[in-house]
């Protein structure tokens, strides 16, 4: 099998990885004395085995998706977002804020909510790429920065401004009114925490595939993310762009942060720094950094999280096994870059194999 | 002297292509032997394969008379192959010595034995008339040097069957000298050579035999003493082809750009051009010589509006784009053809088609209202690649990256052109590529000329200055030495020149 | 479009096989032992689970007491037990969790800290065939109004008369200079260890003739229950301030207290901590014999987490009752055996605890004047 173009090869590579991964989980189960059929199976049953537990699958995937899809926005134009956990905080703080204060009109309130928390997590983010445009910080430090500076802006704003009457360590309940919970759509699903997240992913997908490809503003970005330098010799302005595509991603961070607060959970609490951020750099990893490769790798990794819960509960694996499991599985799926260039030595071997087979078959005939 | 190399019926395809197609090759004991081809004709492919950086398809090789499978450089390096590439393995902040034992030092215990190392270094240096200094940082000496370095480096591994991938590309014409006498040194001394090389006049002086290789076939093999230059050339590239420029006489127009007093930092603040003043005119061909690193990349930079002036006027048809971004200037007629076509020119890992509108792009019909028309990219690049007869495997929709070295150039001249710019501004057009892709280029440059276009030729190839220009500019240390009339001088006083010295200060 | 399509397929194919290839029993509740158990004990009426808090389950406090009083009922009564780590600290991932150990067949659910307040609303209602125990939280559905269901019990503690015993303890050790608090999370259980220890100090100050002070800057709240980092360089800036007690209620920054504790002890400096939730004597080991934990001001978490069980098991079990572990019923304490305390100061504290107990000694719950 050779792949003439880079499009289908990328997929093929990236189902590799998690074949990889799941087996690689399965020697580690066995290794500590576990049957990996049985965990595999309460594993996907989990995160499969009935429509709740497919509408929490949903759930979960949601954000990780929007935050995966954070990533490889920002990976195509050669940045690493590694802040999507920061950009998350401020999107949800903004989407939180804007939830308790006003009481619009529902779908007012929820478009007001989602654009505030884009706009929170675009200019967060964009601060990490104008200090990259302007001084020629590296975006990787500036967005670890910024993930503690909002760590504590949350710490101090929450309990400041939006604390309930007893805890100091969360907001105040979002009203139903200002949750993206729906619930016509959780009996759907038999009462699962699946709410209308899912189709903003839905169309964040959508749109950031149709800007990358189609627009002339994916077509810069792009350009600016795999030669910087002859983007700029064609007039592209690069330092601008970086920017824009910070925030972009960073928009996208926000969203993320905004349907997990306001979808996911209806509080905010103080003190923790959300791990969809860095769960967002594997889900982009694994899909190649292609908006609809984010979609099935973050509902792959939903499906993980999902069961991971009922396989210890079902088996005898502690949960530290578990995580360690999974960990292992998204580890291994992240690093299709490695399985792609063992993938090519091999197909390259195996060719001139047959090659060499072809030819002596046609001597021998002769 | 029998073979000591010979490789029988190789094959090895790429996708969309068979880069070599049953080649056989051998090489004598003792022998200089050319490896002549276009660029992506698949010389470099079949010394690849020798070398053990790719497997063959098909096909066998013997060393010494005997069957050998070379699945890697180690593997080669044990038979005695050693290769100097094109772009050198070198780490620039170790010594020579250590750049040479690296990866297979000889230790003293623990320590690693670098005394004993440079004691062998300066031998086998003296031995082969190199004059290598093995303490030097790499860092500090000349490409020239590297690249006698990068020789020493195969020695050290004993090898003695050598091969040399276009190793005068980098060097100054003295240097080419240099190598061409090391090479007869080497040879001497017992060793056998491959050398991969599209220049004739290289192959002429030091070559025995010459294999010439064309869209992956042995053409033949012949020995270059019986051979002449135009003979050579036409095997490789399938046809007649002249080394006459036939340039017309053109009466220059219109001042197309003028530059005044124009003072550029170099990348350390130090001016690196200086007080600079140069007209171009419609229909004239400026040639810009001069050794590199004189100040040529930042005064283009400068007229691209990569780089910031520190003071000066630079004016297209009368008004002052000293101030416009790199767009505006493109819009106002200036184009540019890199001289780092991987780094500036292309974006490789994007199509030939978005290649070839990355100047454009942002325009109807190629876009509206920030959507990208693929129907009209696609038709421009077509034409594009029918008018400039760019070879890719896929067509428009090829990966920048897997078309070979001259059909990036020739996709560059073809966007560049297509934008019919006032002023072109050609930075080492033809730098790396063969006779054919060269000559193509040059009578697009005319072509340009004659349209009544400006052109800036910046080039560290003096025959190409000669040839081409109706002015040349020499410029040292940042400075304009003298504007020269391309009919009435030659090389030597070009030459001198460059080296800082003004007309009618010698006689 | 196509091929995406087909990728989906595939790995839908594959999770479909893994799935499908379930046994053929009918209902996921399977209360039989699985085949990773060779050697199956009678099924037990009651499979007890616990969903971790913020936290490992070996964080030498909160999880850790819950778990360890989980598995002596479990060795004691012969019970399935198994604790489950929620993806985060919000209340869909504490349901899920929950929701995970019920699907499983666990129908006693014990769940350690405030957080589950709400989860636990929910799960009580959504599982009615479960028992829950949360502990330092009540059930409410987010008005803060009570509401614990006939399923549920919600346990409280007095950790100021904890940390009143922690805080007398170390001001007779001490007899003069200062002391500290390093919190973790500024919530109602870490105030009332402050205040408590306080209260503790004031007291052995105005009866026991000590003179021991605790200034402002010596009370902090970290503000998270895991940076170990922090913990430790909190401490040592109070060590250098000359404190010569910290009284660390916070889980994993009381790690680093201990950590920095135990550097400077085993450099010869006199430093001290007291420990919390649990006996933390062994954590303050730096040589053999040797531990920088005075004594600790210990909840009874594992205790509450034991009783409930107990009483499921006798059926006695107190649904709807919002339980408070005291003094009175030996719900808060200090260790039996505190080594580093001289047996005159052991037998003082023993008799404040039982002022405690029969009402004659008040410690209050409320902050009134002290600090934070």
């Amino acid at each position: 099998m050779k792949f003439r173009s880079g499009f289908n090869r990328k997929y093929v590579l990236s189902l590799l990885a998690v074949l990889l991964g799941l087996i690689a989980g399965a020697i580690l189960m066995s290794s500590t004395g576990h049957n990996p059929v049985e965990g595999y199976r309460y594993l996907f049953r989990g995160g499969l085995m009935n429509l709740a537990r497919v509408g929490n699958t949903m759930a979960i995937a949601t954000t990780l998706i929007l935050t995966g899809l954070s990533v490889a926005f920002a990976f195509k134009t050669g940045l690493f977002n590694i802040g999507a956990s920061g950009q998350m905080l401020m999107g949800g703080l903004a989407a939180t804020a804007i939830g308790l204060t006003y009481s619009w009109p529902r779908p007012v309130l929820l478009t007001a909510m989602m654009l505030a928390a884009m706009l929170a997590g675009g200019l967060w983010a964009a601060i990490a790429g104008f200090l990259k445009a302007r001084f020629n910080v590296h975006e990787v430090v500036a967005t670890i920065m910024l993930n503690w500076i909002a760590f504590w802006t949350i710490y101090y704003v929450i309990p400041g401004y939006f604390k309930g009457p007893f805890l100091e360590t969360e907001s105040r309940r979002l009203p139903a009114a200002a949750t993206l919970r729906w619930p016509w759509l959780s009996s759907q699903f038999s009462g699962s925490y699946i709410n209308i997240g899912i189709f903003i992913a839905l169309a964040a997908v959508i749109v950031v595939a149709f800007v990358l490809e189609r627009t002339t503003l994916g077509y810069e970005l792009k350009a600016v993310g795999y030669n910087r330098h002859a983007a700029e010799a064609a007039g592209i302005k690069v330092n601008a762009r970086m920017v824009l595509s910070m925030g972009i991603a960073g928009a996208l961070a926000g969203l993320a942060g905004g349907v997990f607060y306001a979808g996911y959970a209806a509080t905010m609490q103080i003190g923790i720094l959300p791990s969809q951020g860095f769960d967002g750099i594997a889900v982009a990893l694994l899909g190649a950094s292609s908006p609809w490769g984010v979609w099935v790798a973050g509902l792959f990794f939903g499906v993980l999280h999902t069961g991971k819960g009922f396989m210890t509960a079902m088996t005898r694996i502690p949960p530290e096994i578990a995580d360690t499991i999974i960990a292992t599985i998204i580890y291994f799926a992240a690093t299709s870059v490695l399985v792609e260039r063992y993938w090519d030595s091999i197909d390259r071997s195996l060719s001139a194999r047959r090659e060499r087979r072809s030819v002596s078959k046609e001597e021998g005939g002769n | 002297m029998g073979n000591i190399v010979e490789m029988k019926k190789i094959r090895k395809e790429f996708p969309g292509v068979v880069a070599c197609d049953d080649i056989d090759f051998s090489l004598r004991e003792g022998e200089i032997h050319a490896l002549l081809g276009e660029n992506g004709a698949g010389k470099s492919t079949l010394t690849s394969i020798l070398f053990g950086l790719y497997q063959a398809d098909s096909g066998t090789i013997s060393v010494r008379g005997k069957m050998v499978n070379i699945s890697n450089p180690n593997v080669a390096n044990t038979l005695g192959i050693g290769m100097v590439h094109q772009h050198f393995k070198l780490v620039h902040n170790f010594t020579v010595t250590e750049n040479i034992i690296l990866g297979m030092e000889p230790r003293r215990g623990l320590v690693v034995d670098t005394k004993s190392a440079a004691v062998r270094i300066r031998d086998l240096s003296r031995q082969y008339g190199l004059n290598v200094d093995p303490a030097a940082l790499i860092s500090e000496v000349s490409v020239g040097m590297q690249q006698r370095v990068e020789i020493l480096k195969m020695l050290y591994r004993n090898a003695d069957i050598l091969i040399f991938d276009e190793p005068t590309a980098v060097l100054t014409p003295q240097e080419i000298q240099e190598l061409m006498k090391i090479m007869q040194t080497l040879i001497a001394e017992g060793k056998s050579i491959i050398l991969i090389t599209h220049k004739l006049k290289e192959i002429k002086a030091v070559a025995d035999r010459c294999t010439v290789i064309r869209r992956g076939k042995n053409v033949g093999t012949v020995s270059v003493q019986e051979t002449s230059e135009q003979k050579l050339a036409e095997m490789m590239v399938g046809r007649q082809i002249s080394f006459v420029v036939n340039k017309s006489e053109r009466e220059p127009g219109e001042t197309i750009l003028s530059i005044r007093d124009l003072s550029v930092p170099g990348p350390t603040g130090v001016p690196a051009v200086k007080n600079l003043s140069l007209e171009i005119k419609a229909g004239e061909i400026v040639g810009l010589a001069g050794v590199d690193g004189n100040g040529q990349n930042e005064l283009v930079e400068a007229l691209i509006g990569l780089r910031k002036v520190s003071c000066g006027v630079i004016e297209m048809k009368g008004t002052d784009v000293c101030q416009m971004s790199i767009r505006e200037r493109m819009e106002k007629g200036i184009s540019y053809i890199p001289e780092d076509r991987h780094k500036y020119g292309l974006i490789l890992d994007y199509s030939l088609q978005e290649n070839l509108s990355l100047k454009t792009y942002y325009r109807a019909p190629f876009s509206r209202r920030g959507l990208l028309s693929r129907s009209h990219i696609r038709q421009h690049a077509e034409r594009v690649i029918e008018d400039f007869d760019v070879r890719a495997g896929e067509g428009a929709q090829s990966q920048a990256r897997s078309l070979s070295g001259g059909n990036q150039q020739k996709a560059i001249v073809g966007r560049e052109f297509d934008m019919d710019p006032e002023l072109l501004v050609a930075v080492q057009p033809t730098r790396g590529l063969d006779v054919g892709a060269i000559e193509y280029i040059h009578e697009r440059l005319l072509e340009q000329r004659q349209r009544g276009k400006a052109v800036l030729l910046v080039s560290l190839e003096l025959d190409e200055i000669l040839d081409l220009s109706d002015r040349i500019a020499v410029i040292s240390h940042g400075e304009l030495v003298g504007v020269v009339d391309a009919r009435d001088t030659d090389e030597s006083e070009v030459g001198l020149m460059m080296t800082g010295i003004k007309r009618g200060e010698v006689s | 479009m196509k091929r995406l399509l087909l990728v989906m397929l595939v790995v839908t194919m594959v999770a479909a096989m893994l799935v499908g290839c379930a046994p053929k029993t009918p209902a996921p509740v399977d209360p039989g032992p699985g085949p990773t158990d060779p050697t199956p004990p009678p099924p037990p009426a009651l499979k007890v689970g616990m969903v971790t808090d913020a936290g490992t389950i070996d964080d030498k406090s909160f999880n850790q007491g819950t778990w360890e009083g989980i598995l002596k009922a479990a060795a004691d009564f012969g019970l399935e037990t198994r604790y489950l780590q929620p993806g985060g600290e919000t209340t869909s991932f504490y349901l899920t969790e929950i929701g995970n150990l019920v699907d499983a067949g666990f129908n006693m659910i014990i769940c350690p800290g405030f957080k589950f307040e709400e989860a636990i609303f929910e799960a009580q209602t959504l599982y009615p065939n479960t028992k829950f125990v949360i502990l330092d939280g009540y059930p409410h559905s987010g008005d803060w109004a009570p509401a614990v269901g006939d399923n549920t019990v919600s346990i409280f503690f007095t950790e100021h008369e904890a940390g009143f015993l922690g805080g007398a303890a170390a001001a007779m050790h001490l007899k003069t200079g200062d002391v500290g608090f390093i919190g973790g999370m500024e919530i109602p259980a870490v105030q009332l260890f402050n205040w408590g220890f306080q209260q503790g100090v004031a007291y052995a100050n105005a009866n026991l003739g000590t003179s021991v002070t605790i200034k402002p800057e010596n009370v902090i709240y970290q503000g998270t229950f895991y940076d170990v980092a922090a913990g430790q360089q909190l401490a040592a800036t109070m060590y250098d301030r000359g404190v010569k007690a910290i009284f660390a209620a916070a889980g994993g920054v009381g790690v680093g207290v201990i950590n920095e504790a135990k550097a400077r002890a085993s450099a010869g400096q006199e430093v001290w901590v007291v420990g919390v939730d649990v006996d933390q004597y062994s954590e303050g080991e730096y040589a053999t014999g040797k531990s920088i934990i005075l004594t600790s001001a210990m909840k009874g978490i594992g205790v509450a987490a034991y009783d409930m069980i107990a009483d499921a098991l006798a059926d006695t079990f107190p649904g709807g009752e919002i339980l408070t572990f005291s003094a009175e019923n030996f719900g808060v304490g200090i260790p039996a055996e505190n080594p580093n305390l001289d047996a005159a100061i052991s037998a003082k504290v023993n008799e404040l605890f039982e002022m405690m107990r029969d009402g004659t000694l008040v410690v209050s719950n409320e902050q009134g004047s002290l600090i934070k």
